[in-house]
């Protein structure tokens, strides 16, 4: 149970930013495209999503740093 | 305690112990309703905006009212005033904290336990949980510095890892942390907009707004020591719109003042700090009213 605890902390601490953007930002993305675009594909959002999510975690942070 | 020898006898800090404990019994019932109201309020906007009563950027612009006022409740649970000593009132400090920072997400136990901290080491580059905020030279840097996340708590993990008791309230945060991620990443998938305005945002202007008032007024170009680490400010806000931090002196002197409880004792304790020669303490007006508090 330990070792589980620890791959699953480790995962979220290395990848938190990746899932944050593909579940998180691809569902609002996804969200917005619908009400605005006629023919929206969802894929195509939630791979946006998950790019701003390697983005952010290649640069550490989601926006500017200090 | 700094130059206490040149301190006259009733000045001593003895006597202004006396008279803050004196402010520090009172049950502190606005605190709970502010805290309980908000975010009953807060949970209540979730069927009222899906079901349409309500417009979603009104209800967002609702969140966000309720976001600024969650966690100064919890702040209090976090110094036990609402128990004060009492074992058997405990859950009330748990209950109001945990309850009213669902609506910014933050978890009781790891706010309580780096908050402890703050107060141990306040302005302490290395120590300081808040120091980020707190020595951020501008308003962006503060927005900046809040938008950290989980990093800043992996660092202030490693710097008290030895801290038993620290750990255990760190790391039962941190799960409730994980706990309210999953809600936020389960809620986006069936309500994405709504998830987004009447949560996630208004939780992002709640932190950046309690960071700014709370940790970078008080504490910005403040030194380290009893007496030097928080500073009085003024500010063009009404301080009910702000909280009142400018009074987050009086609070770092004395956590168990009540936070309404603070103007009065403030203006009990002027002479104290008039004594110890504290920046702006003469400035103090004799009735604590409006805005602004601090006359610069």
């Amino acid at each position: 149970m330990d070792k589980f605890n620890e791959i699953l902390t480790n995962h979220i601490s290395n990848w938190n930013m990746v899932w944050f953007g593909l579940i998180f930002w691809g569902s609002v993305i996804n969200a917005i495209a619908e009400l605005y675009l006629v023919n929206n594909n969802s894929i195509f959002c939630y791979l946006f999503g998950f790019l701003l999510g390697v983005v952010a975690k290649i640069r550490g942070t989601w926006l500017w740093k200090i | 305690m700094e130059d206490i020898k040149n301190i006259p006898e009733e000045f001593s800090f003895e006597k202004e112990k006396e008279i803050a404990r004196s402010f520090s019994k009172r049950f502190q019932w606005e605190m709970i309703l502010i805290g309980v109201g908000q975010a009953t309020f807060w949970l209540s906007l979730w069927p009222l905006v899906i079901n349409g009563y309500i417009s979603l950027f009104f209800g967002s612009l609702i969140a966000t009212i309720c976001a600024c006022f969650a966690y100064l409740p919890s702040h209090e649970a976090q110094h036990g005033n609402y128990s004060r000593g009492n074992p058997k009132r405990r859950w009330i400090d748990s209950f109001v904290s945990h309850f009213t920072l669902i609506t910014i997400m933050f978890p009781h136990d790891l706010m309580r336990c780096t908050h402890m901290k703050h107060h141990a080491y306040t302005n302490n580059p290395e120590k300081d949980p808040d120091y980020d905020t707190a020595s951020a030279k501008s308003l962006w840097e503060v927005i900046i510095a809040t938008q950290v996340g989980i990093k800043k708590y992996e660092s202030i993990a490693e710097i008290f890892k030895n801290d038993n008791a620290f750990m255990k309230s760190f790391n039962k945060g941190v799960i409730i942390g994980m706990m309210y991620r999953v809600i936020l990443l389960t809620l986006v998938v069936m309500f994405p907009l709504e998830t987004l305005l009447l949560w996630w945002l208004p939780s992002k202007f709640g932190i950046i707004y309690l960071s700014t008032f709370f940790s970078w007024y008080p504490h910005y170009q403040a030194d380290i020591g009893r007496y030097k680490d928080t500073k009085f400010w003024s500010h063009w806000m009404p301080r009910y719109l702000n909280h009142s931090m400018q009074l987050h002196f009086v609070h770092h002197l004395h956590p168990g003042i009540g936070h309404y409880d603070e103007p009065k004792a403030i203006e009990a304790l002027k002479p104290f700090l008039i004594a110890r020669e504290v920046p702006g303490a003469e400035d103090i007006p004799e009735r604590v009213k409006y805005n602004p508090l601090i006359k610069r």
